[in-house]
Order: C-alpha cells, then sequence, then structure tokens
C-alpha cells in the first residue's frame, strides 16, 4: 500500500551525470512503466528507488517516508532482475522462501506460504528443483515468486523478459498483467520494449538520457508525443518525421498560413493511405510521392518512398509488392504532428 | 585417428611416465630405507626392497626425538587452525574487494599484493625480534597469526568470488531481507566451497611443511613442528639415516591422505577462474 515520489532525484557517476533531476508521482495501485533507450539511466532509478545505489541528490518517498537513507531491507520492495539472480545452491522452495526466512516467519507458515504462491506461478511440481534444472520461463517464475511472497509495497522488475524467446515473452507479459490486477500492489517496471510497455502500463515515462520526456497514459503518449524523441521512440516502424524546407511542403500540408523557420512535421506510416476512402475524418488531404522499395511483413506491407527529397514509409494492408513508380499518399490533417525548432510538439 | 596422432600421444605417455618414475623415486626410497639399517642403507648398492629393520629405527626416532609426536600433534594443530583462519580472513577480504566499492579500495589491494613480492627470509630476523619483544617465542601462535591471513589467498578469493558470484545475486540477498553478514554465509560461502578447498589444501600444505618460520620461533625441541625436529635429526653427529627415513614417512601420510581426498579439486581449483566456464 505505497505511493511512491521522485522529487529532483539525482545520480551522478564521478562527474558523469546518469539521471538528472527526475521529478515524478506514481500512485498507490499503479503500474508504470520506465521506457527508454538502452544506458538512459532506468536501471539506476530503479535501483536507487530499492536502495541498492546511492542517490546523489534529491529525494525518494515511499508512502510519506523518506528513504534516501534507508537500507534495502527497511524499504519493503521486492525486486525482479534481468538475470533472475537466483540462488544456485538452493531449491525452488528454498530460493522463494528465503525472504521469509529473513524475516523469520516461523517454518510452517512459511511452507504454507511458498506453497501458495507455487501453486499461483504453476512451480509446484519444480519446489526441490535446483535453477540450473530449470528452463528460461521457470526461472523467470521462481524469480516473480520470490518477490511475490512477503508483500511488498513496491515492486520493481527490471527487463524482467528480456531474456525470453519472444512466444514465451507474450505469455509472461499476460501474466504479469494478471498478477498485478490480482495483488494490487504498485509495480514500477523498466523495459526498452515499447511493446510490454504499451500493453502492461497504466502510465509510461518516458527516459531519455537521464530525463524525462513524457509522462503519460499509452494511448496519450502514441497519440499526442510531446517531442520528436518520444514521437519517434514509440511506435513501429518509426514516425515519418522531415524538416519542411520547401513552399511546395507547406502548401501539400497547407500550412501556408503558419510562419516558422526550423519546424518539421512528422506522421506516422500507418496513416499514410494510397487510397482516398481508407482515410477516415473529412480533413483529407495528399501528398505525391515515388516508390524506392518495398518490404514485404506477413500480413502488411511496408513501401518506402521519397517525397521531396525525405523519405518517407508507408505501412499498408496491401500485400502487392509490385507497386512501383509514381503514387498519391492521402492521410487526415488532424493525425500530422507539427515540431518547432527545438523539437517539441506544437500544439494544434 | 592418424598414425602421427598415435606416435605423439605414445611419446607423450612415455615421457609422462619417465617424469613421474623420476619424481616418485624418492618417496619410494624413503619408504625403504625407513625399513634398513644404516649399513644396509649405505652399502653400495643400496637396498631397493623392503628390509625389516622398521621397529628398530622408530626406536631409535623415539630416542633421539623424546616429543616426536608432540611434534606432530603441534604441527597438525597449527595448520589446522592456520588453514581455517585463512579461509575465513581470506574470503572474507576477497569478497569486499570482489563486491564492494570503498576509499583507497585499488591502493590497499596493490598494497597487499605487494607484500607477495618480498621474499619471506626477509622477515626472519623481524619476526624473532617481535615475537620475543611481545613473549610468543616457543608459542603456537607465533606461528599461527601472522599466516591467518595472506596475499595469494585473498587473490585468489577474490578472482573466484568476481568470476563465480554476479553481482545481482548479492543485490537479490539484500532485496530479500539479509544484513551483510548474512549475505556473506548463506550465499557467498556455499558457492565458494571450490576455493575453500584449493586454498585449504595449498595453506594446511604449506603450514606443515614450513620449516623457516618455526625455525626463528621455535627453540624449545619439545614446540618444534615436524620440518624443524626431523632436521634436528640430522644434527647429531652419525646421522641415523633410517631414523630419519621413518619420520619423514611418518610426516608425509597426512599429506598423502590429504591429496588422496582432494587432488582431483585441487587441480580443478587451480585452473578455475582462468578460463570462464
Ligand atoms: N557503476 C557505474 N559506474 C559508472 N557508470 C555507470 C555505472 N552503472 C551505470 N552506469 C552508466 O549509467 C548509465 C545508465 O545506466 P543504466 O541505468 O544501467 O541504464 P539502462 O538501465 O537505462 O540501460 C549508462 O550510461 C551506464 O554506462
Ligand atoms: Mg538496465
Amino acid at each position: 500500500m505505497a505511493s511512491v515520489q521522485f522529487s529532483n532525484l539525482e545520480k551522478n557517476y564521478g562527474t558523469t551525470p546518469v539521471v538528472k533531476k527526475i521529478n515524478l508521482e506514481i500512485e498507490h495501485g499503479e503500474f508504470i512503466v520506465l521506457l527508454g533507450p538502452s544506458g538512459c539511466g532506468k536501471s539506476t532509478t530503479l535501483r536507487m528507488l530499492a536502495g541498492l545505489e546511492s542517490i546523489s541528490g534529491g529525494d525518494i518517498y515511499i508512502g510519506d517516508e523518506l528513504v534516501n537513507d534507508l537500507h534495502p531491507i527497511e524499504r519493503n520492495i521486492a525486486m525482479v532482475f534481468q538475470s533472475y539472480a537466483l540462488y544456485p545452491h538452493m531449491t525452488v522452495a528454498q530460493n522463494i522462501g528465503f525472504s521469509l526466512e529473513n524475516l523469520k516467519v516461523e517454518k510452517s507458515l512459511r511452507e504454507t506460504m511458498v506453497r501458495d504462491v507455487a501453486e499461483v506461478l504453476e512451480l509446484t511440481p519444480l519446489l526441490d528443483r535446483k535453477p540450473k534444472d530449470l528452463s528460461g520461463g521457470q526461472r523467470q517464475r521462481v524469480a516473480m515468486g520470490r518477490a511475490m511472497v512477503r508483500t511488498p509495497e513496491v515492486f520493481l522488475f527490471d527487463e524482467p523478459l528480456s531474456n525470453l524467446d519472444a512466444k514465451l515473452r507474450g505469455q509472461m507479459r499476460k501474466e504479469i498483467k494478471a498478477l498485478h490486477q490480482k495483488v494490487q500492489t504498485t509495480v514500477i517496471y523498466v523495459t526498452h520494449d515499447q511493446v510490454e510497455a504499451m500493453t502492461l502500463a497504466d502510465r509510461i515515462v518516458i527516459l531519455n538520457q537521464g530525463k524525462i520526456e513524457q509522462v503519460g497514459r499509452p494511448k496519450e503518449i502514441f497519440d499526442a508525443p510531446k517531442n520528436v524523441f518520444v514521437a519517434k521512440f514509440i511506435g513501429a516502424p518509426e514516425m515519418n518525421i522531415f524538416a519542411l524546407s520547401n513552399e511546395q511542403m507547406f502548401s501539400d500540408f497547407e500550412l501556408s498560413n503558419i510562419n516558422h523557420s526550423g519546424m518539421s512535421i512528422g506522421i506516422r506510416p500507418q496513416n499514410l493511405f494510397l487510397n482516398k476512402k481508407e482515410v477516415k475524418g473529412d480533413q483529407i488531404s495528399f501528398i505525391d510521392a515515388e516508390v524506392t522499395g518495398t518490404e514485404l511483413l506477413g500480413s502488411s506491407l511496408h513501401i518506402e518512398c521519397k517525397y521531396q527529397d525525405k523519405k518517407l514509409v508507408v505501412e499498408t494492408a496491401t500485400i502487392d509488392t509490385s507497386i512501383k513508380g509514381d503514387i498519391r499518399l492521402y492521410f487526415n490533417k488532424t493525425q500530422t504532428h507539427l515540431f518547432d525548432q527545438n523539437s517539441n510538439t506544437i500544439p494544434r | 585417428m592418424s598414425n602421427l596422432i598415435k606416435k605423439d600421444k605414445v611419446i607423450a605417455y612415455v615421457v609422462v611416465s619417465l617424469g613421474a618414475v623420476i619424481m616418485l623415486a624418492p618417496f619410494y626410497f624413503m619408504f625403504v630405507f625407513a625399513s634398513h639399517s644404516n649399513s644396509g642403507i649405505l652399502s653400495v648398492p643400496p637396498p631397493i626392497f623392503f628390509g625389516d629393520y622398521i621397529v628398530e629405527n622408530f626406536n631409535t626416532l623415539i630416542d633421539f626425538l623424546p616429543y616426536f609426536w608432540h611434534n606432530i600433534g603441534l604441527s597438525l594443530f597449527v595448520a589446522v587452525v592456520t588453514t581455517i583462519l585463512n579461509l575465513l580472513f581470506c574470503s572474507l577480504a576477497g569478497y569486499a574487494f570482489a563486491m564492494f566499492d570503498f576509499k583507497f579500495k585499488n591502493f590497499l589491494f596493490v598494497g597487499i599484493m605487494a607484500t607477495m613480492l618480498l621474499p619471506p627470509f626477509l622477515g626472519m630476523i623481524p619476526t624473532a625480534m617481535i615475537m620475543s619483544q611481545i613473549g610468543w617465542m616457543n608459542d603456537p601462535k607465533a606461528l599461527i597469526i601472522p599466516a591467518a591471513c595472506g596475499a595469494m589467498g585473498i587473490f585468489m578469493m577474490r578472482q573466484f568470488i568476481a568470476s563465480a558470484i554476479p553481482k545481482e545475486l548479492v543485490e537479490a540477498a539484500r532485496m530479500d531481507g539479509c544484513r551483510e553478514f548474512k549475505i556473506y554465509y548463506r550465499v557467498v560461502i556455499p558457492l565458494i566451497t571450490p576455493a575453500f578447498g584449493t586454498l585449504g589444501l595449498i595453506t594446511f600444505i604449506g603450514s606443515w611443511n614450513n620449516f623457516m618460520g618455526p625455525l626463528v620461533v621455535m627453540n624449545d625441541m619439545k614446540m618444534f613442528t615436524i620440518p624443524l625436529a626431523l632436521r634436528a635429526l640430522q644434527g647429531t653427529g652419525q646421522i641415523p639415516w633410517g631414523a630419519v627415513a621413518i619420520g619423514a614417512a611418518i610426516a608425509v601420510l597426512p599429506l598423502l591422505f590429504l591429496f588422496v581426498i582432494a587432488s582431483r579439486r585441487l587441480i580443478d581449483g587451480l585452473t578455475a577462474g582462468a578460463v570462464k566456464g
């Protein structure tokens, strides 16, 4: 039962700032995903909250308590590590029960609690095995079981699925979601995978080079990215963004009345259409482009085009790879994004 | 398999066998001489099979070294305690150097490693002076305490821990509510038993065979360790070779016993960490 608050949180390694004055309020029971490219400071932020890393500046609150200088034990946080970090010399049951043992929970009660958790995670037949005799997915479950068995204030996950294959990842994603709905504890989940972020998060926090770029619900972040970084980071294939460098472009996008230098425009590959009929809404516009290549991805086709010397990608449901030459691409004007010279979104 | 490889193998076996014979011959003759009289041993050619003089030799040994069993016992005591202390302190220091960041860490580590460069006999006179100052002459403490921790052991433990224990494992234990010392004995120790075996063996053998250390601090014959006692046997005019041989044979038995049960582990441990596997 706890909220979490970062206030001007900072971390420097030597003179290198890694986390730069982060401010964030997380409500009790929320599922927060920290999303960002590798090296942006996600793990460091999480580890500072866990108490595994010292804080260079700012404050961390769990509930109403300032925890800056508390030992991990006193923070009552559970963490699932990327490498699982299971104790190789202990059985599955001992791994799950270790924290209870440290809390001096009586043996019979401990065994019941371990068995209950094992039941939920379908680990019961494996309780006497050592970690080396488990598959990747099973190890992942044990790591989760170890976190679940005591009732922590906050669950931390550091890229817990990145060592699993794609199929297992999808399955575990669902289980983590289900788990959260069941225990209703605050979860902070670190990943660089936008699919995990979109599917799991109540709110996504986009981190870049130690700074928060945007905080919002998944749909909000997808539909209304605050800047070029977020616009490009979320969505696949990434949003087409290019500088408005000549009059033709201003008139194509019907921006002639706006007079900004250094502006760029963005439109997602899914929002460009070959047929006018496919475009939803009524503010329909078009651009003329030239096909330079195609890439078939089973159910969809990526068409690479050139428009006014800029490269564009269009994603369509047609799988006709013979498309070539000049094409006309239709779009809804409300689905374009306009960025100023500082790469920030211009609200429209 | 080609003939060439077969031939190589044969040559390798011959060379290794020859080496083994050369290495083992002194051991064999030690046991053979233990069962012959002085004149038998000194005859030309020397005996190569066991004789029947073993009881007499043993009696001579006890005549010359009335504290022989005490000497053995003291050696054993010193070796066992030194080994236990070494395992404890070297693993603690190695763990700290492998897992924690603290001030002057690199400086300290280099300092400790540098002590390996000093030749041991350089410390003989200072050790004797210090021990007589604090009144530890003829006291096993004088052998145990200076040898309770060593640079080689710390280095070995640090290397082993750094390769065998991922940092996240220690952190996981911390998240699971372990205090630091409990992490050490519940998570670290169980995972470094192979290194314990190797370091334990090396330390035990080193202590058992140590000659120079006791030479400086032990001058009461009762407090001699076994290498010192056997050496004393040779300083007595007419050297009783048969007694020397049987004393040496008895002194070698504990090591032989250790080797039989642990040789595999010793070899594994010495190469562990060399390649990650
Ligand atoms: N112990 C450390 N010493 C120095 N730099 C570090 C240390 N740990 C992490 N860093 C640096 O901090 C940055 C952020 O790391 P991290 O939080 O692990 O990133 P992420 O988890 O987002 O991939 C990286 O550039 C990394 O190189
Ligand atoms: Mg990370």
